[in-house]
């Protein structure tokens, strides 16, 4: 039956086309929609975690309350001895030290004296260690303009918006003005090794980086950082193993009234993530519920003129000896049909769009000059597996529920007027 | 019931609502038989009473008063779907129009009345094929209804009806659309199908070239049977 049904779809165009555009449509709409929004959530949630907040993130409770002004004065001090315990307890993940810190750098011309001077957020990690993986996780490699990555004492990375603007080469000194973590002056010099470009506003607008040894000499804090950063080993935030590791190192320090305390952060508890994130499941959520209910408003009244134009079809079939049930699941069955080959369509379409969004890019680069989210310049989808059957959720919903609807006419139809209608 | 009638009407009566409480009566106490492998037809003007008579027989509508027995069946206590199961296994439609589905070539046609008994795809096949050999139209097997002349479309509808082999065949008005040589060609393949299947064939018509082949004439008129007349042999075509 299903394939005698099959036949009928394929040759009767005016059966299947319209409905196979309107489901077409709409699947590669919410497969291309989901598709960017995987991208750039994940784009944001990848780059948050890489710079900023890590799967999760151990600061000191002081710290946390006025993290936007990077109080390196309340810093995590025996970091050495906290990274190892971390990793005692939790040694599936990857524990890294870092020193967020803020300041003035200064540009002198060929004189010595003052060429430029810039705000700069620097940030502090291990490039040295042969076993850190941070330059790797930052991809710091390929976001290298020009130069280098440190591998001495005394070498740094600049922006190459800074670079550019403040007419900085590589090899050039520029001079870190700021305070140590005890309120003195901090004034040091670096070489520029390299010049970098994350394509994260945030991070390209003045960003100074530097081995964690030096910024720890620099800074005074001999075995501190501002923060220790965890991943987890598959490399992907998942909130739910993040929740038990936070609780879990919490749990030790709930009842501390300490305020140097170290507390632990989810992903999501930093920079509105969570909002964020809540915000695009619903948006989602949302976006597939209106597209099944619009889709099946036109479905329904597709149906509606389908079951009329083939009236006669079901008399015959009802005379034929098929019950009125059978024939209004067959519409069901067909509906099915109709809708897997929208549906496929529908995907093929919205994953073409989406690899086109994945490779090109949208770039919001001008929108964000000010900008201090971690942010991607260029918004790309990604194509991921949910992609290859979101499309199908609405697709097969809306054919479906729009030919029930349309299809309930048959119960209404008289058999004892059949030979009459079938005269004409 | 006598065992022998595959049809018996006990004074059946039909009332139609025509509002205001009112009644059209379309059929007055009718008694009828009809027994296996008749060849019987109802005559008479527009408004007798034929069509709603033949839709209690095939259990498409149910009477107002009396008894309808369709093959030990008493129609009026059949649900929708015990009557479609008896239609779609014992009783044969042909239409005045053919009423073949048009997005089905001619065999898928005729297929799909085996289609709805759940017969399996090679008996199926054969049995299709043999029924539009036996109204000569297998070579146009793979047309579209829209490719074939209105008296190869009737003998398509006959093969459809007849390929289940149904005890009974109700055609309404068969030949209404036909001129005088397909009349004629329609009317001796069920006759030939008739005496071959032993099946009971009742004819709704006013159509004499289809009178001259029935065995028995059943004369309605405002819904009474007027006259019920087993035919002369040797008045009778073949």
């Amino acid at each position: 039956m299903i394939r005698f049904l099959l036949k009928g779809i394929l040759r009767d165009k005016s059966r299947s086309l319209l409905p196979i555009i309107v489901v077409s449509l709409g699947v590669a709409l919410t497969v291309f929609y989901s598709g960017f929004l995987e991208g750039v959530m994940g784009d944001i949630i990848r780059q948050n975690a890489r710079f900023e907040t890590g799967h999760v993130k151990v600061i000191t409770k002081a710290y946390g309350k006025n993290k936007d002004q990077l109080p390196i004065d309340l810093a995590l001090l025996d970091v050495n001895s906290l990274v190892q315990s971390l990793e005692n307890q939790f040694s599936d993940m990857d524990w890294v030290k870092r020193i967020r810190f803020g300041g003035l750098i200064d540009v002198p011309d060929e004189n010595g004296e003052t060429k430029g001077q810039r705000p700069a957020t620097g940030l502090a990690l291990e490039l040295f260690s042969e076993q850190s993986k941070e330059a790797e996780r930052l991809d710091i490699q390929n976001a290298l303009v020009s130069g280098s990555i440190p591998d001495e004492s005394g070498e740094a990375l600049v922006s190459y918006e800074f670079a550019d603007k403040m007419d900085v080469q590589i090899g050039d000194e520029i001079t870190y003005f700021g305070s140590t973590m005890y309120g003195s002056m901090a004034l040091t010099n670096f070489t520029v090794s390299g010049t970098i470009r994350f394509g994260i506003a945030a991070m390209d607008q003045g960003a100074l980086i530097v081995d964690i040894s030096d910024a720890q000499k620099m800074l005074d804090m001999q075995d501190g950082s501002t923060e220790i950063l965890g991943f987890l080993s598959s490399g992907v935030y998942d909130n739910e193993v993040a929740t038990n590791v936070m609780e879990n190192f919490n749990a030790k320090y709930a009842d501390s009234s300490d305020e140097f305390a170290s507390v632990m952060v989810r992903l999501r508890d930093q920079n509105n993530l969570a909002g964020m994130l809540d915000y695009v499941d619903l948006a989602s959520g949302l976006f597939i519920g209106i597209f099944v209910l619009a889709m099946s408003v036109v479905l329904w009244n597709t149906g509606l003129i389908a079951g009329l134009r083939r009236y006669k079809e079901f008399g015959i079939r009802l005379a034929l000896g098929e019950a009125k049930g059978e024939i209004y699941r067959s519409m069901i069955y067909e509906a099915v049909l109709i809708g897997v080959i929208g549906s496929v369509f529908g995907t093929a379409i919205g994953l073409g769009l989406t690899y086109y969004m994945q490779t090109v890019g949208l770039d919001i680069g001008q929108f964000l000059d000010n900008a201090g989210v971690m942010m991607p310049i260029t918004m790309r989808a990604k194509i991921t597996p949910s992609l290859f059957y979101i499309g199908f959720i609405p697709g097969l919903l809306a054919m479906v529920f729009g030919n029930m609807l349309a299809g309930f006419g048959i119960y209404k139809r008289e058999t004892a007027t059949l030979f009459k209608e079938l005269e004409v | 019931m006598d065992s022998e009638h595959i049809i018996q009407l006990e004074h059946v009566t039909k009332k139609f609502p025509v509002g205001d409480g009112r009644h059209f009566t379309a059929l007055k106490d009718i008694n009828l038989t009809f027994d296996k492998a008749e060849f019987a037809g109802l005559v008479g003007p527009s408004g007798s009473g034929k069509t709603t008579l033949l839709n209690i027989i095939g259990s498409l509508d149910s009477p107002t008063e009396g008894k309808a027995m369709v093959l030990g069946k008493n129609i009026a206590e059949l649900s929708h779907k015990e009557s479609a199961h008896l239609r779609n296994i014992h009783i044969g439609f042909i239409f005045q129009v053919y009423n073949l589905l048009p997005v089905y070539t001619v065999f898928e046609n005729v297929e799909f009345a085996l289609l709805l008994q759940n017969i399996g795809e090679s008996e199926r096949k054969k049995a299709a094929m043999e029924a539009l050999e036996w109204v000569g139209l297998q070579d146009l097997a793979d047309k579209k209804p829209d490719k074939i002349s209105g008296g190869e479309g009737q003998r398509v509808a006959i093969a459809r009806a007849i390929v289940k082999r149904p005890s009974i065949m109700l055609a309404d008005e068969p030949t209404a659309n036909l001129d005088a040589k397909n009349a004629h060609q329609i009317m001796k393949i069920l006759k030939g199908l008739n005496k071959e299947l032993d099946t009971t064939f009742l004819f709704s018509t006013h159509d004499e070239k289809v009178m001259q082949y029935l065995d028995r004439t059943i004369s309605l008129r405002d819904g009474k049977v007027e006259k019920d007349k087993t035919t002369n042999e040797s008045n009778k075509l073949s």
